[in-house]
């Protein structure tokens, strides 16, 4: 399975990132899915969301994350962008790519994926008030 | 050690060091550090502990040079 993480301060530019897209002709499903800061924080609104992460930990447990990935689903690909720093409301701060045959699979991975960093990476957030 | 994201506001650093006996469990550990940052004491147990880059329960037994981190709950997305 191919893997690519990029963890950085940067705006995230779904365009160039759909455009850089390689499948092979096996593939038949694509699933992506952008994390996209909202412009409330429970009741209060925000600007922005700053997050934070322990980064060698973070490569570390997504790695491990993709490593179950491809025990359970035959996954050509994933790419996975999350971004540090201020994300203004509605910009996105977390990418999500998975290719696969079909799209049970796919949808699945990518469930998955964002289920277990959820849980397990290092990364934290601060909103930023008005 | 290493505090993160609003640990490292509660302690009031980011980085300490604390020299421990031999065979001193994370646990341990973690009743050194709320004993010398009572602040972290509301947020026990919800306490995320890592030595190195994994995830580790209090029975783990530290070596040598170990770096462990304490966080809050991972935010990411």
């Amino acid at each position: 399975m191919k893997t690519e993480l990029t963890i950085s301060t940067g705006a995230i530019d779904e365009t160039a990132l759909a455009e850089r897209r390689e499948m092979g002709v096996g593939m038949g499903a694509v699933v992506c899915f952008s994390g996209v800061v909202r412009g409330s924080e429970g009741d209060a609104t925000i600007t922005a969301i700053a997050y934070e992460a322990h980064e060698e930990m973070a490569r570390h447990q997504f790695a491990l994350i993709f490593d179950a990935v491809e025990k359970r689903w035959p996954v050509e690909s994933v790419r996975l962008v999350h971004r540090l720093g201020g994300v203004p409301v509605n910009e996105p701060s977390l990418w999500v790519e998975v290719t696969a045959p079909h799209r049970a699979e796919a949808f699945d991975a990518c469930q998955f994926l964002i289920d277990e960093m959820k849980q397990k990476v290092p990364i934290w957030k601060k909103p930023i008030p008005v | 050690m290493k505090f993160w994201s609003y640990f490292a506001d509660l302690t009031g650093c980011k980085k300490t060091e604390i020299k421990l006996a031999d065979y001193t469990t994370l646990g341990q550990v973690h009743t050194t550090v709320l004993e010398q940052f009572p602040k972290l004491a509301g947020a026990k147990n919800s306490t995320l502990k890592a030595v190195g880059l994994e995830y580790e329960d209090d029975d783990f037994v530290l070596s040598d040079g170990d770096e462990v981190s304490f966080f809050p709950p991972v935010q990411g997305g």
